[in-house]
């Protein structure tokens, strides 16, 4: 049943009374008004969809009813009620906004279609304005996912760059230190120092090696690449990218990982970008000195992994809502609301799921299983986002 | 063990690094020249008996798999190691299939490069043995009777 709500105005109380009777028999939530103010008074307090309003009444008439709604109510309909024979006023009123007008005395019928007539148009109009908000949006996410993609693709120049220097630093140093080995240098002085060197220089570059090629593997997305990995290995490695962050705000992480844990067939860059995901939201979530755990655990054949932070939790009424594209708790301008969603979509197309157990003031745990090995369908189904978007514009 | 030096031909526009590399393996023993390019690289060869080339994949102008393919149709005894960043690392294997004998990431561990010399060199020698024994099997034959 339709959930719509109307003010009846009319200072005829006998009239309105019956009239108001019948409505909530069909049910619509009626609510009476004696006057155009009183009306108003009720419009201030709540919001209806359509008010049925007489033209003639002491004091404040309904043209002048009529527009005070207009002005104040955008999204109110307003259906006239005129006295017999003075179309004039019906006319008048839906040039100055109103839905339609009935001539008393007026058939229930009438005013119930009349009625749902003009909640639809309010029914439509709230979708259509729903639909610029999202297509809005998609093209703000666009613009701003490109700008990561370049800003991606830069990174992987910028890291790539650096790995000719790096050769360069890594071969003088291996060089001295070749030289350093050679009986004619037994004896130097200082030797040990100068292997000192030598030695930070060399961690040096391996750590910037490791920090470039992972800059470049998580860049690389296009297709995805399975392999055997090692769950345990790939959480620490995660956790690793984000210990600063947590760090900065006195947070620890533990890993608890299953002995019994095998290594699982799925792509390495789409979990690691599903971790990622999930601790830095629990980072964002978890006040300064609290916890993080991460556990890895067998399941089903593959490997459950849960992250849970001691942080604010997460209201019931937001459980469902949190993997819906857009859908943020965040300031406006932080974040893009997308996380989760592309997180579960990674996580299903890899054949597993994703769900979360939350206390308000208890802490979140977000829970993924993924099967030991792929379930993979014959044909390459497009990106989410590619669909998404085709559904959106297509209706221009 | 004596280690056998292997004639090596460097070849990368990072001159830096060629000059520093060829340094090190000059201290190891190996024999080692230079060359800033894929043309440069070709011409070298032309001139010095070369046991391995270490290729740069990615050079302007002629690139690594280009120069590749040249040295594997003049020279083809010549052994190639191709040294590669992290995004073309599919290159190197398709580079592998023309015939390069193996492939590093920059910046490479030295003890790796130098297995992979010694690898290297090592089967250019015994494809030159097998000619060797060949001809002079067919020597033996031509002149109709066992020596």
């Amino acid at each position: 049943m339709e959930n719509i709500c109307v003010i009846l105005v009319d200072d005829e109380d006998d009239f309105r009374q019956t009239v108001a009777k019948r409505l909530i028999k069909r049910g619509i939530h009626t609510k009476q008004a004696a006057s155009g103010e009183a009306c108003l008074d009720l419009l201030k307090k709540e919001t209806v969809d359509v008010v049925v309003l007489d033209v003639k009444m002491p004091g404040m008439d309904g043209i002048e009813t009529l527009h005070h709604i207009k002005k104040g109510h955008p999204h109110t309909e307003v259906i006239m009620l005129t006295g017999h024979a003075t179309t004039q006023d019906g006319v008048d009123g839906i040039k100055s906004g109103a839905f339609d007008y009935l001539s008393k005395p007026i058939e229930l019928e009438h005013l119930l279609g009349k009625i749902r007539q003009a909640h639809e148009k309010l029914v439509r109009e709230e979708e259509k304005r729903r639909e610029a908000a999202f297509r809005a949006k998609m093209e703000q996410q666009m613009i701003a996912t490109e700008r990561l993609a370049s800003l991606g693709t830069l990174a992987a120049g910028v890291a790539h760059e650096i790995n000719n220097p790096l050769a360069i630093i890594k071969e003088s140093a291996g060089w001295m230190a070749s030289i350093l080995s050679k009986t004619e240098l037994a004896d130097i002085p200082r030797r040990r120092d100068l292997e000192l060197a030598l030695g930070k220089i060399e961690k040096g570059v391996e750590r910037a090696r490791r920090i470039t090629h992972q800059l470049l593997g998580s860049v690389k997305q296009s297709d995805s690449l399975f392999s055997e990995v090692d769950m345990g290995q790939l959480a620490s490695e995660t956790v690793d990218l984000v210990r600063k962050e947590a760090s900065n705000k006195d947070i620890d992480i533990f890993r608890e990982m299953d002995p019994a844990v095998r290594p699982i067939w799925t792509d390495p860059y789409k979990v690691r970008q599903v971790l990622i995901n999930l601790l830095t939201n629990a980072v964002y979530a978890t006040d300064r000195g609290g916890a993080i755990t991460v556990t890895i655990q067998p399941a089903d054949g593959g490997t459950a992994v849960a992250v849970r932070d001691t942080g604010q939790g997460i209201p019931k009424e937001n459980l469902t809502r949190i993997f819906e594209p857009f859908f943020s708790t965040k300031p406006p301008g932080e974040g893009t609301g997308l996380g989760l969603f592309v997180t579960r979509s990674i996580i299903e197309k890899l054949g597993g799921h994703i769900h979360v157990e939350s206390e308000l003031g208890n802490g979140t745990t977000f829970r993924f299983i993924l099967p030991g090995r792929p379930v993979m369908s014959d044909m390459p189904d497009p990106d989410e986002h590619t669909q998404v978007l085709k559904k959106v514009f297509q209706k221009n | 063990m004596i280690k056998i030096p292997a004639r090596v031909l460097l070849v990368d526009d990072e001159k830096d690094f060629v000059e520093m590399l060829s340094l090190r393996l000059l201290e190891s023993g190996e024999k080692v020249s230079a060359a800033y390019s894929g043309k440069e690289c070709l011409d070298r060869l032309e001139n010095t008996s070369i046991d391995v080339v270490v290729l740069d994949i990615k050079m302007p102008g002629m690139d690594g798999i280009e120069t590749l393919r040249e040295i594997k149709k003049r020279f083809p005894l010549v052994e190639v190691i191709l040294l590669t960043g992290h995004g073309s690392t599919e290159t190197a294997v398709e580079g592998m299939k023309l015939g390069a004998f193996d492939y590093l990431m920059k910046p490479a561990d030295f003890d790796d490069l130098t297995a992979k010399l010694e690898g290297a060199r090592k089967r250019k020698d015994e494809q030159e043995e097998r000619i060797r024994k060949a001809e002079a099997t067919l020597l033996v034959r031509k002149s109709g009777g066992s020596f």
